[in-house]
């Protein structure tokens, strides 16, 4: 763990070398985010509460999903350029070393825009107007589950390239499409697709039961979401080491 | 000669993306999520709210979602990045070896590889619409939203040239790209249309070039006959290619690379 420790703040301290380039990224960031809460104030502005849901809602939902894709594209980038680097034969020099290849593969790479979402996050769910002390905990554990559940996510799908081999396409639609359906109200979706969100595209867990929690908790749904959080994890580690089995050499051995 | 060699670059590129079938297909089934997505947003929207929301009632809402949203799919999303990467690392430096605009080249490439996807994405959306609330609303507005889109798409790509060439000077433009994008979404009309911001910020949104981009083709699709948007788009589309071709020219004077 040491090792991994040593990693995660090596890419970190790389990441803040370049001063200048990291404030700006950061900025940017969440000028990003800002143009998307703004689009949510100018919609409810118009068309008034949408089955249950108002801004301050939907700031809540944006404050967990900013935490969310800080920690999953920020902290951890390679989570979803996994498939692309067992295509490329990225794993050599991984496989190599004497740590976790999943674990050091997650940490080694920050992608310094995404860490604007770290600053967002908290400070939009401070504007959504349900901040209180128990809350804020509920913000903090709900965020790093939902992390765990859409990195586990990126996981699998990047891992499904080391069974069927291709460039990790199947990945990068994942990614959009979680990213996108975690971005909507999880109530306008009905039937069949409501279905989808808590199975195969697992957005509900990203945003909509987080939500739910920090505006009506509830310590069984908040039992389930903790032990379906861990249960993704492991399913991701499985499905990673498993197909690890039939990853092929692409004899690079120099980029750790 | 150069109109041929842009030429070329075009059809090379059309051609390359409709052999690369797997991006395709990701970037039309991620585009048919996004309309799923919109589409059960607005008409939730639509009815709590009577039927019409500032002129749009869901049918014209999700013809002008099947362009608006179809016309920046079309253009590769992380393009200012990739840009940007080639400046940043010299790469470009090759470019500027050819006896022809770097720029230029650059957008009839993109033109190519943006127009096969617009392609297809709008193939799927217009067959979603129509199964879902039936033809649009003006089959007059529609012939002229397919120029529209062309126009827009052009204009889009000689932005994210321009918007790119920060690269130049900081180095780094992958998070311009950011910004960029939530221009387009916005201002652009993208995610909703200009009718429904409040009248500062559309008066403002119409100065800027973005509308040209994804709101114009949508407000012709979704059923208003409104010829004279295609000018403003056209003389937008001059401003925009003479502003990235300015802003690559000096860039490209002060760009130091080594070796290669």
């Amino acid at each position: 763990m040491r090792a991994i420790a040593t990693t995660m703040k090596t890419a970190l301290i790389e990441a803040w070398t370049n001063r200048k380039s990291f404030w700006l990224q950061v900025s940017f960031m969440i000028a990003n985010d800002l143009a998307i809460v703004v689009f949510w104030l100018l919609f409810f502005r118009k068309v008034g509460t949408v089955r249950g849901w108002d801004t301050g809602h939907v700031l809540v939902l944006f404050g967990v999903l900013a935490n969310v894709t800080g920690i999953a594209m920020g902290i951890l980038a390679n989570a979803r350029r996994l498939g692309q680097m067992v295509a490329d034969g990225e794993l050599d020099a991984v496989l190599a070393l004497p740590v976790d290849p999943l674990l050091y593969l997650l940490v080694r790479r920050v992608d310094t825009a995404l860490l604007g979402d770290l600053v967002f996050g908290p400070l939009i769910f401070v504007a959504s107007g349900h901040v209180t002390a128990e809350s804020s905990v509920v913000f903090v554990v709900a965020s790093l589950c939902a992390a765990a559940f859409f990195v586990s996510f990126l996981v699998i799908l990047g891992s499904v390239t080391l069974f069927i081999g291709g460039r990790g396409e199947q990945a990068e639609l994942g990614f959009q499409a979680l990213l996108m359906l975690a971005s909507y109200p999880i109530d306008l979706f009905g039937g069949f697709i409501k279905l989808l969100l808590f199975t195969a595209i697992p957005a509900a867990f990203v945003t909509g039961l987080p939500t739910r929690l920090l505006t009506h908790f509830d310590w069984g749904e908040a039992g389930i979401f903790l032990g379906g959080s861990l249960g993704a994890v492991l399913l991701a580690r499985l499905v990673f080491h498993s197909g690890l089995a039939h990853y092929r050499s692409g004899a690079l051995w120099t980029r750790a | 000669m150069s109109w041929a060699v842009y030429a070329v670059a075009f059809r090379s590129s059309a051609r390359r993306t409709v052999q690369a079938p797997g991006q395709l297909v990701i970037r039309v089934l991620f585009y048919g999520v996004i309309l799923g997505v919109l589409s059960a947003l607005w008409k939730v929207a639509c009815v709590v709210n009577g039927g019409t929301i500032a002129g749009y009632d869901f049918r014209s809402m999700l013809w002008y979602l099947v362009a608006s949203e179809g016309a920046v799919i079309a253009i590769n999303p992380r393009l200012i990045e990739y840009i940007g990467v080639d400046i940043g690392s010299g790469g470009i430096a090759i470019e500027m070896l050819r006896p022809i605009s770097v720029v230029g080249l650059r957008i009839a490439t993109a033109l190519g590889e943006a127009l096969v996807r617009f392609g297809f994405a709008v193939s799927l959306g217009v067959a979603f619409a129509w199964f879902t609330v039936g033809p649009p609303p003006d089959l007059a507005a529609v012939g002229l939203a397919l120029p529209a889109a062309i126009l827009a798409i052009g204009a889009n790509l000689a932005a994210q040239h321009s918007f790119a060439a920060i690269a130049f000077w900081v180095n780094d433009s992958k998070a311009a790209w950011f910004l960029y994008q939530k221009l387009v979404f916005l201002v652009g009309g993208m995610l909703l249309p200009l009718e429904l911001f409040p009248p500062l910020l559309a008066h403002i949104s119409r100065f800027l070039p973005f509308w040209t981009m994804s709101y114009v083709p949508a407000r012709l699709l979704s059923g208003h006959f409104e010829p004279w948007l295609l000018l403003v788009q056209a003389a937008w589309l001059v401003a925009l290619m003479a502003g990235a071709a300015v802003v690559f020219g000096i860039g490209q004077r002060k760009l130091e690379a080594v070796g290669g």
